[in-house]
């Protein structure tokens, strides 16, 4: 009877149910934790992503279980409907709009040619991932990495090619958290000495007034032309004129930090989530984490060229490793370039300037987003 | 999808990217200058008014510091010209009210030890 009873509960366990699929991904789980711990690499989705993939691949605990007539799904599966429906990116996006400073950009707006160019590695990747094999929808979900911006990509994906989510959204945040690692030997391979040594001259200063104007102008813009990317540069631009009107602090306090902070859980857990054992170990997520790296490179090249052209065209006034921060990676890809233009110049102060390419990034993954798709949604 | 056609998407792509981005920048270019150009004709229609304020009508820019002292209706205790100016503006700045609509009393540097 007592053996009986021990024999019901083993069979009735995960652990009869695991295979060694469940235990790779669950060592792959405590590798991503150990890296957003001690590594502190983008700990705060990581950690989340992290803890959302062991979950998912603890056999029989069904919390992505879909609902199935009258039995209720997992408690994932019902968070996940705001990644499917593009709910929580498009809120991160608006913290990420209340919390950015669009002044740099306003006051240089030739930054924004750096953010274009600096979407370069999007379609390079694509090219690549579709002559790998990848389908239009998938090589553009995979290209998207490149734009550095968690949010977008997963926007994307979510969209194009919501199998591919888990890998997408682990390789882009881990390339994120790698941005210094992976940009200054690229930064220092492309300019010389003499342009990293370059001071900029001091940004002018940005009325109220252009500061409140400019989501307006960009949101009535960007929509009429894409209206794909309504969610994400509305979200953007919302949250940006909430911080600029200067009289909603307490929806602009919200939009970036309860707000954010609470959409990042549902994000990151329900995301990690999707990286089951069937989805998640297959040849072509070793693909896509080697395109990814690819489109980061070809991104920071484009950035670095178009910022080496315009040294050029404004006489040795502008110093070419702010084109970098054009990736966006708000603010860290801004500060790679500060760090670097330091190490040339230690008077060298490149972070305000670097700004202005970085939040052009944003708004450029947005636009590369929208016309992928627009062409293959 | 063939190679030449991810050459083509690609291109018009990122060709659509720089478009927007380029009419983003033109845009800007001109709502700056215009504002610009307010702001410019503001600030004139502003000047005989600054210069009624009570920084200018206090007479800041005469010299006596360290001591108490009485310009106009402000009264500086310890406190020099250029520092009490230099509070003035930072406050018409961060408060966002022009220098004309602010009235100050008394400036007065804390003591430490109180």
């Amino acid at each position: 009877m007592f053996t009986e009873a021990l024999k019901t509960i083993w069979f009735d366990s995960g652990f009869a149910a695991l295979t060694w699929q469940h235990l790779v991904m669950i060592a792959v789980a405590c590798v991503l934790i150990y890296l957003a711990i001690v590594k502190k690499f983008e700990p705060l989705l990581l950690l989340t992503i992290a803890f959302g993939v062991l979950l998912a691949n603890l056999p029989l605990a069904g919390l992505m279980k879909e609902e199935m007539g009258s039995e209720t799904g997992g408690l994932l599966h019902y968070l996940y409907l705001g990644v499917k429906k593009g709910i929580y990116p498009s809120l991160i996006f608006m913290g990420v709009g209340a919390m950015t400073d669009f002044g740099p950009l306003i006051s240089r707006p030739s930054s924004l040619l750096m953010g274009a160019a600096a979407q370069f590695g999007i379609f390079m990747a694509f090219i690549i991932a579709n002559l790998l094999g990848f389908t239009p929808q998938e090589a553009s979900s995979i290209g998207i990495i490149g734009g550095a911006d968690g949010p977008t990509a997963i926007y994307t994906t979510a969209k194009l090619a919501p199998h591919l989510l888990s890998a997408i959204a682990i390789a882009a945040y881990s390339y994120m958290a790698l941005i210094p690692i992976i940009q200054p030997p690229l930064m220092r391979l492309l300019t010389t000495e003499e342009e990293r040594k370059v001071k900029m001259e001091q940004l002018r200063e940005v009325s109220k007034l252009e500061k409140i104007c400019f989501p307006i102008v960009v949101t009535i813009f960007c929509v009429l032309l894409l209206p794909s990317v309504a969610p994400l540069i509305g979200m953007l631009m919302l949250g940006n004129l909430f911080r600029e009107s200067g009289v909603v602090e307490r929806l602009s306090d919200t939009a970036q930090n309860a707000l954010m902070n609470i959409v990042t859980i549902f994000l990151g857990v329900t995301v990690g989530a999707t990286a089951n054992a069937e989805n998640f170990l297959r040849l072509e997520t070793l693909a896509i984490i080697a395109l990814g790296l690819v489109a980061f490179a070809f991104s920071t090249i484009g950035g670095l060229l178009i910022g080496k052209l315009m040294y050029k065209l404004s006489g040795g006034k502008i110093n070419p490793l702010i084109g970098s921060a054009g990736v966006s990676a708000v603010p860290m890809a801004a500060r790679v370039s500060q760090v670097e233009g330091q190490k040339a110049n230690p008077g060298n102060f490149l972070l305000m300037h670097a700004m202005g390419p970085n939040v052009a990034g944003v708004i450029g993954s947005a636009v590369a987003a929208g016309i992928l798709m627009a062409l293959f949604g | 999808m063939s190679l030449a056609d991810s050459l083509l998407v690609s291109a018009f792509s990122i060709a659509l990217v720089f478009f927007v981005l380029v009419a983003l920048f033109v845009l800007i270019v001109i709502f700056s200058k215009a504002f610009g150009s307010v702001r410019v004709s503001s600030d004139q229609s502003l000047v005989p008014e600054i210069a009624d304020t009570p920084l200018q009508s206090a007479g800041l820019s005469d010299g006596t510091a360290g001591q108490d002292m009485s310009l106009g209706t402000l009264k500086l205790k310890n406190v020099d010209e250029k520092t009490a100016a230099m509070i003035m503006a930072i406050v018409s700045h961060e408060s966002g009210i022009p220098l004309s609509q602010l009235r100050f009393k008394s400036i007065k540097a804390l003591e430490e030890n109180n």
